[in-house]
C-alpha cells in the first residue's frame, strides 16, 4: 500500500517535472553537457589510435556545437572587445576556437577508467548551471560545472568551472593583461603559438 | 558569551589585517594587487627555484615512488596537519565537520597506522579542507592585498597568517630537528609532486603565468571559503554586456 502511494506520488512528481519549461531547459542543458562528455570519453578511449590530430578532428564538431564561442570571446577580452575591429575579432574567435579544441585534444588523451557524472541543473539569472564531476577510477572526484546560455532556442556552454576555478575569469584576467601591455595583435600571436605548441607536443 | 568572544577576535584580527595591509592602492593595475611589482619579482624568484630544483626533484620522486607510496605519504602529512583543520572547524562553528575530522584523526592515527592509510574514508568520514585564512573569510574578512611569499607561493594578507597556524598546530614541529627537517623535505617534495598536474596546465595555458596563478588562487580560495558554493553576486564593471557577470560567477 505504502509503496503504491510512493509510486503514484513519484509518477505525479515526474509528470509535473517534465511539463515545466524550467525542467525542459534543464533537460536540454544536461543533454548538451553530456554530449560533450560522451565525446570526450570516446576520444580518451581511442586516444592512441586517433593520435593528436585524430582527437582534434573528432572533438572540433562537438565543441563548435556545444560552446558559444562568440559570447566567450567577448567576455575574455573584457572591456577591449568593443574597440577591436570586426575583422580582428573574427580572427580572434577562430584562434580561440582552435585553442579550445587543441586544449581538450591534448588534455583528454589516454583513458584510465574515468567517468563523468551529471549531478544537477538549475536556471540562474537566465543562464543554466549544470553541475557535474569527473570521477577517477580510484573514486576521486573533480567538480566540473558548466554555465550555459540560450541562443536561438539552443543552450550552449559559455563557462567551465573546474574545482571552483572559472575558466572564463582565468582567461579574461590573463588575456586582458596581455592586451593592456602588448596589444591585441600580440594576444592573437601568443594564442596562435599556444595552438602550435599543443600540436607539436601532442601525443 | 562565546559569540562575543568570537566577534571580538574577528574585529581584532580584521583591524590587524587592515593595519598591516594599509589602505594602499595603485591607480593602475589590479586593485587587489597593490604590490604587484614586488610580487612579480618574488614570483620569478620562486619560479626559478621551482624549475631548477623542486620540480626536477618532484618528477624524480614520482618516477621512483609508486602511487600507493605517494598516497601513503600524502595521507601521513594530511593526518598530522588535520589538527589545524579541526581547530578551524571549531573557529568556523562547524560541529559536524569537527566531529568528522576528529574521528578521522583518531581512526587514521591508530587503525590507519599513524596516518599512512585512510580507513576513515571507507567508514564514511570525509576529509575537510579548512585553514586559518578560510576562517577569517568565513568571519567576513576580505582577502586583503595579494601576496607572493618567498618559497611559499601565492597568498594574501588574509591567508598568510595561516602559515603560522599550520606550523604551530603540527605535532612534527615539536620533534627534534634531526627528524623534523628531513620530514619537512619529504613533505615539500610530495606536495610539489601532487601539484605537477596543475602547474602543467598553467604552463600550457597561461600567457602571463603570474596573472593566471593570481586569478586561479583567488577563485580557489573563495570556493574553499564557501565550501564549494560561492555566492558570486558581485557586480563586475569590466563587463558591459548584460548577464556577463552572471556567467563568470553564477553560483
Amino acid at each position: 500500500m505504502k509503496s503504491k502511494l510512493g509510486y503514484w506520488l513519484s509518477a505525479i512528481g515526474l509528470f509535473m517535472f517534465c511539463h515545466s519549461s524550467m525542467a525542459q531547459d534543464a533537460v536540454s542543458g544536461i543533454a548538451v553537457v553530456e554530449k560533450l562528455h560522451t565525446s570526450l570519453i570516446n576520444v580518451m578511449r581511442e586516444s592512441d589510435s586517433l593520435g593528436y590530430a585524430g582527437r582534434v578532428d573528432a572533438l572540433q564538431p562537438t565543441l563548435e556545437s556545444t560552446f558559444d564561442f562568440h559570447t566567450i570571446a567577448r567576455i575574455v577580452t573584457g572591456k577591449y572587445w568593443k574597440s577591436i575591429e570586426s575583422s580582428q575579432s573574427e580572427r580572434f574567435i577562430e584562434v580561440f576556437k582552435a585553442l579550445s579544441v587543441a586544449t581538450y585534444a591534448s588534455n583528454f588523451s589516454g583513458y584510465a577508467g574515468e567517468s563523468f557524472e551529471t549531478i544537477s541543473a538549475e536556471t540562474k539569472r537566465g543562464n543554466l548551471l549544470v553541475k557535474s564531476a569527473i570521477v577517477k577510477a580510484d573514486g576521486d572526484r573533480i567538480s566540473l560545472d558548466y554555465v550555459l546560455r540560450k541562443n536561438d532556442e539552443v543552450w550552449q556552454i559559455v563557462n567551465v568551472i573546474a574545482s571552483g576555478v572559472s575558466d572564463l575569469s582565468l582567461k579574461r584576467a590573463d588575456y586582458t593583461a596581455v592586451i593592456k601591455s602588448e596589444g591585441f595583435d600580440s594576444l592573437i600571436g601568443k594564442l596562435t603559438d599556444k595552438v602550435a605548441n599543443y600540436a607539436s607536443s601532442g601525443h | 558569551m562565546r559569540n562575543e568572544c568570537r566577534n571580538f577576535l574577528a574585529v581584532a584580527l580584521l583591524a590587524a589585517l587592515c593595519f598591516i595591509g594599509g589602505c594602499a592602492s595603485t591607480p593602475n593595475g589590479d586593485p587587489g594587487d597593490p604590490y604587484e611589482a614586488t610580487n612579480r619579482k618574488i614570483y620569478n624568484f620562486n619560479d626559478s627555484i621551482d624549475r631548477n630544483v623542486l620540480q626536477p626533484v618532484a618528477r624524480g620522486y614520482v618516477d621512483v615512488a609508486p602511487k600507493p607510496v605517494r598516497s601513503g605519504v600524502t595521507n601521513f602529512f594530511d593526518n598530522v596537519g588535520s589538527i589545524n583543520v579541526i581547530m578551524n572547524d571549531i573557529l568556523q562553528g562547524k560541529p559536524g565537520q569537527f566531529l568528522s575530522d576528529s574521528g578521522r584523526f583518531v581512526v587514521n592515527s591508530t587503525i590507519g597506522l599513524g596516518g599512512l592509510f585512510d580507513p576513515a574514508k571507507e567508514m564514511g568520514l570525509e576529509a575537510h579542507d579548512e585553514d586559518l585564512g578560510q576562517t577569517f573569510g568565513v568571519w567576513g574578512a576580505g582577502e586583503g592585498a595579494y601576496l607572493n611569499i618567498p618559497l611559499g607561493g601565492p597568498s594574501s594578507f588574509r591567508d598568510a597568517p595561516g602559515f603560522l597556524s599550520v606550523m604551530l598546530l603540527n605535532p612534527l614541529t615539536y620533534l627534534n630537528p634531526v627528524i623534523n627537517i628531513p620530514l619537512n623535505v619529504v613533505n615539500a617534495i610530495n606536495l610539489r609532486a601532487n601539484l605537477l598536474e596543475a602547474t602543467n596546465i598553467r604552463d600550457q595555458a597561461a600567457l602571463d603565468p603570474y596573472t593566471f596563478v593570481r586569478e586561479a588562487y583567488r577563485q580557489q580560495r573563495e570556493f574553499k571559503i564557501y565550501d564549494g558554493n560561492p555566492p558570486g553576486d558581485e557586480f563586475d564593471d569590466y563587463l558591459e554586456g548584460e548577464g556577463d557577470s552572471a556567467i563568470l560567477k553564477i553560483y
